[in-house]
């Protein structure tokens, strides 16, 4: 069923752009194939500088995917194309292709904000909007056009719920939102990114700001929001990636040098690279 | 000094108490400047104060001039300067905000824009008659407004164009990148980041700069002198076509231009004065704006 679904979609895109889809025909096998997430030979520039080198990457539905690797490796560039937030950069430069749910995002009709909307993010520093508690998370479906007090409720608490903090702030829900820790503040913003019902949750560093205790709670979530929600998740944190993680792929100077399951990354890498930063000899 | 150098601890000594003496004359050089330029202030303030009180009251804010301008108050110049101020607001404000928002949001970041800041900056330093000049060939002649409140108005806005567009995008790039990031995440488009998000967090910041640029607006004489200004009229404004009195044109008049100029000078200073209160009121209410928008950051609404 997955796999026709799949079909049918790269069928719309091939007659729409069918000079561009050639060159996957040649290999049918790997066109068949349903991903959540499918990145096929991505070059990604800053300017004329290169960030990413021919990244090749499939995520599947649900669960864990960590990012790993040392500073400016190029794994939030990476999760950033995952979205189109590099957009917003001027000069950037993507060549490659890189599919959602089976449709080449990067192609000039893409409606880059139903992408936003399908694909979440969470940022390494908790940003909540400067307003209540309740306007953040409503903020999502308010921009979609929203308006009727009870649905927003409903919404309100229903992700609240979803990001384990609703008991915290059910009480408070019209204080400004930066009043609430760290901790919580990260935690609203993940509520912030389910109101708008994503399929997929990207998140970059999300508790490299804030303390040990709620990194925890953070870390407990992402595991419960991985039945789901595909997560993709950006951290420093060796340790974190292999606590949470289904899939860890690990990033050296913009390449991606490995991408298997935790297990296997981290007991039994192929490379030689990622064995030595694993086990902290560099990074 | 030789002796100094032979005793070290004598050398020390004297060396700091050049250094002393040295940082007292510095200190008290600039601190007398201070003075100073407060002194002048205190002087101008002072001296229209005192001879302008003399002749401000109820009369003279609600009656119109008398027997040749002569007698009689300055009520259709205060209504004048608060009409074409009021063409000034909405002709400067979507204006600027508009072209700083384009400017900060949505241009791609280059030469061009470069170019147009400069450019904008450069306008704040062109003489406010060149710009009377602009107005009367412009709205006066070109766009046939007549000498009137709109096409003062509109000149005015031009000249206050300049201080909007700046405080604008200064207001605009306060605003904290993560707040655009987090709003474009959840699918907002541009215009929703910036109506939702941006500038919210702007509008005071905007606000005080555009109200500080309208307060040096109702203060000038020359954008107004060639565009609408009158120097007597038996009645109000009735619409943006008339001709109008002004404050400032009328403290000109009164000054400079008048026949009994040394009889009419308790006139020129209550005009002088009232004018003085109103780019003060200005002010503050700027000042004030500011003060409630740093409580509410603070407070995180």
């Amino acid at each position: 069923m997955m796999k026709t679904n799949g079909n049918v979609k790269i069928d719309e895109t091939s007659v729409q752009e069918s000079a561009e889809e050639k060159p996957d025909q040649l290999n049918p096998d790997l066109e068949n194939e349903y991903c959540e997430v499918k990145v096929e030979n991505l070059n990604f520039f800053y300017g004329s500088v290169q960030a990413l080198f021919n990244v090749t990457v499939k995520v599947h539905e649900k669960g864990v995917a960590a990012l790993i690797g040392p500073s400016g490796c190029g794994k939030s560039t990476f999760l950033r194309v995952l979205n189109r937030m590099n957009d917003l950069i001027p000069g950037t430069r993507l060549e490659g292709k890189v599919s959602i749910h089976g449709e080449n995002i990067y192609v000039s009709n893409t409606d880059v904000v139903n992408l936003r909307k399908k694909v979440g993010m969470v940022f390494q520093h908790p940003n909540p909007f400067p307003k209540s508690i309740f306007d953040n998370v409503a903020y999502g479906p308010r921009i979609d056009g929203l308006k009727d007090k009870a649905v927003l409720s409903e919404i309100v608490e229903t992700s609240l719920k979803g990001a384990a903090l609703w008991d915290e702030v059910k009480d408070r829900l019209n204080e400004p939102a930066l009043a609430l820790s760290g901790g919580q503040q990260q935690r609203l913003c993940i509520a912030r990114a389910l109101a708008v019902k994503p399929r997929i949750l990207l998140m970059d560093e999300p508790t490299s700001a804030i303390d040990p205790i709620a990194t925890q709670r953070i870390e407990d979530l992402v595991r419960n929001l991985c039945n789901d929600y595909t997560i993709i998740i950006v951290t420093h944190n060796m340790q974190q990636a292999a606590r949470i993680s289904d899939y860890t792929g690990f990033f050296l100077q913009g390449e991606m040098i490995e991408w298997g399951s935790t297990s296997s990354i981290f007991t039994n890498p192929q490379d030689n690279r990622t064995e030595d930063y694993i086990t902290g000899r560099f990074g | 000094m030789k002796t100094a150098v032979l005793k070290k601890g004598f050398l020390i000594e004297k060396k700091k108490s050049e250094w002393r003496s040295h940082e007292l004359i510095g200190f008290w050089a600039l601190r007398l400047t201070l003075f100073l330029v407060l002194f002048i202030l205190g002087v101008i303030v002072f001296d229209i104060v005192s001879k302008g009180a003399e002749v401000i009251n109820w009369e003279f804010l609600t009656q119109p001039p008398r027997l040749g301008m002569t007698e009689g108050g300055i009520f259709p110049a205060i209504v004048g300067t608060f009409y074409v101020t009021l063409i000034t607001i909405a002709f400067a404000v979507p204006l600027g905000v508009g072209a700083a928002i384009y400017l900060n949001e949505y241009a791609v970041q280059g030469k061009f824009t470069r170019l147009v800041r400069m450019s904008v900056r450069n306008l704040a330093g062109v003489p406010s008659i060149v710009f009377g000049l602009f107005g009367m060939a412009v709205f006066v002649k070109l766009f046939n407004f007549g000498p009137s409140l709109i096409a003062a108005g509109f000149t005015l806005g031009l000249l206050t164009l300049p201080v909007t567009v700046t405080a604008s995008e200064e207001a605009l790039r306060t605003v904290p990148r993560a707040y655009r990031e987090g709003s474009f995440a959840l699918g907002a488009t541009r215009w929703q980041v910036v109506r939702t998000v941006v500038l919210p967090r702007a509008i005071p910041g905007i606000l005080t700069g555009t109200i500080l640029g309208l307060a040096r607006a109702a203060g000038e004489t020359a954008p107004i002198l060639a565009t609408g200004a009158a120097f007597f009229l038996p009645h109000l404004p009735d619409s943006v076509r008339s001709q109008f009195m002004a404050l400032p044109y009328h403290l000109f008049i009164m000054s400079t231009q008048h026949h009994a100029i040394s009889q009419v000078r308790p006139i020129a200073y209550g005009t002088a004065l009232v004018l003085l209160i109103l780019v003060c009121l200005l002010n503050l209410s700027a000042v004030l704006l500011r003060k409630r928008y740093r409580n509410r950051v603070a407070k995180g609404l």
